[in-house]
């Protein structure tokens, strides 16, 4: 059992002393009175990361040694990563482009 | 959603962490927030107080959290700030937490958008006065051994005497059931551990296990639930989780007290 509080002050609540970053997200994410704000991260976009973010802050050494290194390529996690999406997506349309127009001709010859 | 409103570098926006009723201002002092640019303070609603701090609207756009998000150092300093704010501002009255990246444009425009939340704001509070939040967290005892390889090694030099394979498989699926019992006997107990210390609170909510493979736990959890606790029952609670630890023969990790941020979404 982990070490419990039990100060028995009149306004009892400043929270467990050691806290890990998982039980922190797991409440400062996306729970709490939600309202709408001006500026934020959308509310579906805060429930996708919070159970991303978990697992990937619960250790990302014993992560990489068992070879799950996901969040690198996953664009929701990663802003290279959706950069590299991109680039990718972009090249896979130019190498098509290239096919397409070195087509032409003969198909062109055929008519 | 998002509104793109100042574009403007220089524009300022008003971070909110909290609403409550009646804190001490002094229990922010020494608290930076998630900026040092200005201090934490009070904003004082119609019958409410929030908790803000004025940053930079530039630094707190949607793009600007997605990099923040996707950095595990920042994600950690902003969440830990957020938390130490709400924590503090939880040590001097009843206390409402607002998920983090809450953000408006002005101070004029938060009191707005708070103030026609007042209701949902009130009704929490009423709720969740001297009460706290308790995190349980139940662990699968390790596995039964599988010893059907080492009884299963013949005698070097000897050929298997017949029925060998089929004993052989009986073995494993011997070690197999006696598993699946485990599992399941730990996960009936861990439910038994939900209802009882949900008797014993005001409300209960099941988050997510946390993912054994990843946490570096080598236990698996199995429940992993919040509770919404009086405080004069808290001594209850913890005598309760030990009982249970010891009739289970499960680990219960009992973590507290934190500020109700479970218990204040659906009033």
């Amino acid at each position: 059992m982990t070490d419990v509080d039990f100060r028995q002050s009149s306004y009892p609540v400043p929270g467990p002393q050691t806290t890990n970053l998982a039980d922190i997200l797991e409440r400062v994410l996306d729970k709490g009175i939600v309202i709408a704000g001006d500026i934020k991260v959308d509310l579906l976009d805060i429930e996708l990361l919070t159970i991303r973010i978990r697992l990937f802050v619960a250790s990302v050494d014993t992560a990489k040694k068992a070879g799950i290194d996901w969040w690198e390529n996953d664009p929701a996690l990663s802003s290279r990563a959706s950069r590299n999406a991109l680039k990718d997506e972009n090249r896979a349309l130019r190498q098509r482009v290239e096919q397409l127009e070195s087509q032409t001709p003969d198909e062109a010859s055929e008519k | 959603m998002t509104e793109r409103g100042s574009e403007r570098s220089d524009a300022n926006a008003t971070y909110v962490f909290a609403v409550c009723w009646n804190p001490d201002p002094s229990a922010f002092h020494g608290l930076s927030g998630v900026t040092d640019a200005a201090p934490v303070r009070i904003l004082p609603l119609e019958k409410l107080t929030a908790i803000v701090q004025t940053v930079r609207a530039c630094d707190f756009t949607d793009e600007a959290w997605q990099v923040r998000l996707t950095d595990r150092r920042e994600l950690e300093r902003y969440a830990r700030a957020h938390h130490d704010v709400v924590t503090a501002a939880a040590s001097s009255c009843p206390t409402v937490p607002v998920p983090m990246a809450t953000v408006y444009h002005g101070e004029q425009r938060a009191s707005e958008a708070l103030g026609r939340e007042s209701d949902r704001f009130h009704a929490a509070l009423e709720r969740i006065a001297h009460h706290a939040e308790w995190g349980v967290k139940v662990y699968a005892p390790p596995p039964p051994v599988d010893d059907s390889i080492r009884a299963a090694t013949p005698s070097p030099g000897l050929r298997p005497a017949p029925g060998a394979g089929l004993a052989y498989l009986d073995r494993k699926r011997g070690v197999q059931e006696r598993r699946e019992r485990s599992r399941h006997e730990a996960l009936q107990a861990a439910e038994k551990v939900d209802s009882e210390v949900g008797l014993l609170a005001a409300a209960s909510r099941r988050l997510r296990p946390h993912e054994p493979r990843l946490s570096g736990e080598q236990r698996s959890q199995i429940l992993n639930a919040t509770y919404l606790v009086a405080d004069h029952r808290v001594e209850e609670l913890a005598e309760l989780t030990r009982s249970l630890s010891g009739r289970t023969g499960l680990h219960i990790d009992l973590s507290g007290p934190w500020v109700p941020y479970s218990f204040v979404g659906e009033v």
